[in-house]
């Protein structure tokens, strides 16, 4: 006790020291450049605010300050043509990097310190899309904005739920890191979004290779970093304050961001309300596809010289409905609906949202803190999170109001990890990443869950080192994890079934990035991923509509190769984790001109978890197909393409497309709703018009492809009910992937936006589906019901505070 | 406010000297399992909230009164796992004496929940309809193959909702001459929908299930 008072002591005396000392020793150096173009501006004037101390940098935008007094600061940094901008630094951290708006533009200049906020594996290749560019997309949900990217697709029920899809993998199999925060939710299936609301983010990140090493299991495709706006330090009160309407759905929403920065402490509000009425395709109204969304944040940072720490709160709260003609009773009801148009019970526009519909609530809470000392730093981060799900199906009587899904999770998590100063030339992170969920069957849903209520504790540890050597960067990870899970579940009698479930694995890393020239890059990077089969892929069982699915430990094979279904308890079999190894590579290359970024990558997925078709089953009523969960190796390969071209000050092109490659190899085999390739052309002018500040109109072709590595095998229900009045099983022979419908065509859309700034109102002007086009996508659960949505147009309204 | 600046400084610093020195390594896995252990040791043990499935129809029991007569004949269709893999059993055929009148009861059972289904469509009449078809010349009254082909087609419905709609839980019919077939009856979901011409193709379906019969 006694040593422990002297310590503090110790360390009091030695705080004062450095406040009084007033040694002019300490330095700062960082690099300034154009926000627009990325390219290092030259001689520009950075001060020490309050002092005479200051320098000019060089002809590489390089500068350096020596004989600063105070160990930290505010740089205060001016250039001609170049919104002035404050920074407040501290030796503690990097060196900053300094992206300066020009006077054209109302962007806010832009500080980065450090490599880059998120990525501490630089040998993977990312792609951001920046608050510019979100702003465009930012109207639509979560999945819609992820999807603007290329390398990303989207997984659909309807319009309302839309989940990312990365290089081919989706739900479990990417991550989703919200804030810093791995996302926690029901994440199973095609009817389960994320619960993020995109319009209060600022920047959204994808890591496109296995990048479990560092954010833990699940990440076999890669992962979705969203970040809310930085809370920065020595800001005056800014924000923006949003208006938006769109004529499909004639939905309305409202957005308010604001920020302020003290000397020590910086704040942050957001908050955005959406209303949303039925969607309209081309010919017909899609009724029940209204929406309604409530979504708020706030968050404070603390900074002490060399400690931060953040607290930050968000709660996300939706309700959205379900195209009503998408409910059948069976396989006829499924025959009717798909030869049907417009679909059952089409009625007209109304905002009113009834069943089958979904509720859904988000909070997270975050606790930050950061100790930086030179060269190094340790970093803690608590987070807590309650998702809440409910979803009501079109039932009988009273049953109708009561959800048939009400699910409650909530999660726990810690993270420590030191980025441990340079040793010999390796730079590196050491982390423990620690995880307690609580997963839980809320009461008077008059059916029986078949989600056991789980716990999962999850416990892993990494490094990650990397070394420079010239033009090139080496980088290698390893990482541990293990999982302990507890689950309770009722079986179809209603008795109890418990099971304890251990897993572990060990992941690994490795890169390289090299720089060909200060603008042209190419990265390499293999590493393995893994996710342990998820409580669904164990315990699925029953009919989902027209499909009926019995998860891994619900079933068995006897002697004679026939499936046998029998109470969980009964069941022994093994369940492998679905391990996966990917490779990618990528070349970038910018200048003033173009802008070129390609990545080709492959992943080969070891038991991967799927349903296949396993034969039929006769209920009360009628006959359905039934899928069992099965695993089997898959191989997925793919090319990703960005290249900006600017043809003069006026003109530019964009280019972006992707295609994937996907096969069950060990099946031989198509799985199905893999996305199919697209691309897209945008052509933009920025011409210089009176009273308009800037102005922008892009006019954008995107063509989507017919998937032709959709299965083959196509049975029609026709073909079912036949073959069931001749007491045939079509699927118990044949267990190959089949779909009940082909593959639609490829479609063509024209979305045209026009975008202009006066002073501090920007007025963003969108026409999506210009053409009016109808048709369908192959990766909407919905496609057999219903075209996908006509023509909008979207008006956004955006004043800057 | 300093104090707490001082607290945080010093947890921090505590932090970093306990991961500077070689020594405590011990100290720092004592630590990390002592969080771990707080994971585990939180698990609760709860079970999901028994629910009674109140839904799904596993048994449906056709009964078969003849008029002026004691016989009854009963023919049932049970599907003991509901939705499950396991498929329905039609457990026995229909089997009527020629030229007789029978006043047809459905009756739809939840065995796993033990509860009665009829009583809940029958309350909710306006919603629910059910079509009937059977091989033609089974019947003499009514006449034809049923409602299924043609909503027009005639059935004896003895039971109305609020509107004056059929229902179907309770029909009359008159056998012909001997003859076997089968008889197929659908019970359709119609909230909204259902009307004087509503046909089989609309609404979703509770019930699809066909029958042997035999006259004899």
């Amino acid at each position: 006790m006694r040593s422990l008072q002297i310590y503090f002591l110790i360390i009091l005396i030695q705080n004062t020291l450095n406040l009084t000392a007033q040694n002019c020793t300490y330095e700062v150096e960082g690099n300034i450049y154009d926000l627009n173009t990325r390219m290092p501006i030259p001689y520009v004037t950075v001060q020490i605010e309050g002092t005479q101390n200051g320098n000019v940098a060089d002809d590489s935008g390089f500068f350096k300050i020596n004989n600063i007094c105070q160990s930290e600061f505010n740089l205060s940094i001016s250039h001609v043509g170049y919104h002035k901008t404050v920074h407040h630094h501290d030796i503690y951290h990097e060196s900053p990097k300094i992206y300066l708006a020009s006077d054209e533009f109302v962007l806010e200049s832009v500080v980065i310190e450090g490599q880059k906020p998120t990525g501490d594996l630089t040998s993977t290749t990312s792609t951001l899309i920046k608050a510019e560019d979100l702003e465009v997309v930012q109207s639509g949900s979560f999945g819609d904005v992820a999807g603007s990217i290329a390398g990303i697709s989207t997984i659909s029920t309807g319009q309302n739920i839309v989940k990312p899809v990365l290089h081919g993998l989706h739900s479990n199999r990417i991550l989703i890191i919200n804030n810093g925060i791995r996302h926690e939710f029901q994440n199973w299936g095609v009817e389960h979004a994320p619960e993020i609301d995109p319009s209060l983010a600022d920047n959204l990140e994808v890591i496109k290779g296995a990048a479990t090493v560092r954010y833990g299991a699940d990440a076999l495709g890669g992962v979705i970093l969203i970040n809310p706006p930085k809370i920065e330090l020595s800001e005056h009160l800014h924000g923006e304050i949003k208006l938006a309407g769109n004529s499909n759905g004639r939905s309305g929403e409202s957005t308010i961001k604001l920020q302020k920065g003290f000397n020590r402490f910086g704040l942050l509000a957001e908050a955005s309300l959406l209303k949303q009425g039925d969607l309209r395709a081309p010919d017909y109204n899609l009724s029940n596809t209204g929406k309604n969304e409530l979504s708020f944040a706030t968050g404070a940072n603390y900074h002490l010289s060399n400690i931060d720490i953040e607290l930050y709160y968000s709660h996300f709260s939706q309700e959205l409905g379900i195209l009503r003609g998408s409910v059948v009773g069976d396989l006829n009801d499924l025959d009717g609906a798909i030869s049907n148009e417009p679909p059952q019970n089409t009625r007209s526009f109304s905002y009113r949202i009834k069943t089958p519909r979904q509720e859904v609530d988000h909070d997270l809470v975050k606790l930050k803190g950061a100790y930086l000392k030179e060269n190094q730093s340790f970093n803690f981060q608590y987070g807590y999170q309650v998702n809440r799900r409910m979803e009501f199906d079109i039932r009988r009587g009273s049953n109708n109001d009561a959800p048939s899904i009400s699910l409650q999770l909530i999660s726990h998590s810690l993270d420590l990890d030191w980025n441990h100063p340079q040793i010999n030339n390796l730079n590196g992170i050491i982390g423990i990443q620690t995880l307690y969920q609580d997963n839980n069957n809320l009461p008077g849903t008059n059916t029986i869950s078949f989600i056991p209520n789980f716990n999962n504790s999850r416990f892993g540890i990494f490094i990650i080192e990397s070394m420079e050597r010239g033009m090139n960067t080496f980088e290698a990870g390893i990482r541990y994890d293990y999982q302990y899970s507890s689950v309770r579940g009722r079986d179809t009698d209603n008795s109890i079934f418990r099971n304890e479930l251990d897993f572990q694995n060990i992941t690994a890393t490795l890169g390289l990035n090299h720089e060909f020239s200060s603008n042209a890059t190419f990265r390499t990077n293999f590493g393995s991923a893994w996710r342990p089969p998820s409580v669904v892929d164990l315990y699925r069982l029953g009919k989902n509509e027209f499909i009926n699915e019995t998860g891994l430990l619900r079933f068995e094979y006897d002697e004679n190769h026939n499936i046998n279904t029998k109470l969980v308890s009964t069941i022994e079999k093994s369940t492998p984790n679905e391990f996966g190894l990917k490779w990618v590579n990528s070349f970038e290359k910018y200048n003033d001109r173009y802008n070129l970024d390609i990545t080709v990558y492959s992943n080969y997925v070891f038991n991967y978890i799927y349903s296949r078709p396993a034969g039929i089953t006769n209920t009360v009523r009628g006959p359905f197909p039934f899928f069992v969960f099965e695993q089997t190796d898959a191989l997925l390969w793919g090319v990703d393409l960005n290249l900006f071209w600017k043809h003069s000050g006026v003109i530019s092109s964009l280019v972006r497309g992707s295609y994937l490659w996907s096969k069950d190899v060990s099946n031989n085999d198509f799985f199905v709703g893999q996305p199919p390739s697209n691309l897209q052309y945008e052509l933009s002018f920025k011409p210089k018009l009176e009273f308009f500040d800037e102005t922008k109109i892009s006019v954008s072709l995107y063509y989507s492809f017919k998937q032709y590595q959709a299965p083959k095998r196509i049975v029609s229900l026709g073909q079912i009910l036949e073959a069931q009045s001749k007491g045939e099983d079509l699927f118990s022979e044949d267990t190959s992937n089949f779909d009940f419908l082909k593959e639609p065509e490829g479609y063509f859309l024209t979305n045209i936006s026009f975008r202009s700034t006066i002073r501090k109102f920007t007025l963003l002007l969108q026409a999506k589906n210009m053409l009016n086009v109808d048709y369908r996508s192959y990766t909407n659960r919905l496609r057999y019901f219903a075209d996908e949505t006509g023509r909008n147009i979207g008006l956004s309204f955006i004043y800057r505070i | 406010m300093k104090l707490v600046e001082i607290l945080v400084f010093h947890l921090f610093t505590a932090f970093e000297s306990l991961i500077r020195t070689p020594v405590q390594i011990e100290k720092l896995i004592l630590i990390i399992s002592f969080i771990l252990s707080l994971y585990v040791s939180c698990n609760d043990d709860d079970v999901p909230p028994a629910e009674n499935e109140e839904e799904i129809i596993t048994d449906v029991i056709l009964s078969f009164d003849a008029l002026g007569g004691v016989t009854t004949i009963t023919a049932r269709a049970v599907d003991p796992d509901g939705e499950g893999p396991e498929s329905i059993q039609i457990l026995d055929d229909i089997v009527l004496e020629p030229n007789k009148t029978y006043h047809l009861k459905i009756a739809l059972e939840n065995s796993v929940a033990g509860e009665s289904i009829t009583d809940e469509v029958a309350a909710e009449a306006a919603e629910h309809l059910i079509f009937l078809a059977w091989t033609d010349g089974l019947f003499s009254d009514p006449d034809g193959n049923g409602n299924i082909d043609n909503r027009a087609d005639p059935i004896n419905y003895l039971d109305q909702d609020s509107d004056g709609l059929p229902l179907g839980l309770e029909t009359l019919w008159t056998t012909g001459e001997i003859g076997a077939g089968n008889f197929r009856v659908v019970l359709k979901h119609q909230p909204g929908i259902k009307s004087s011409s509503s046909t089989v193709t609309q609404g979703e379906t509770d019930v699809d299930l066909i029958w042997d019969l035999r006259v004899e």
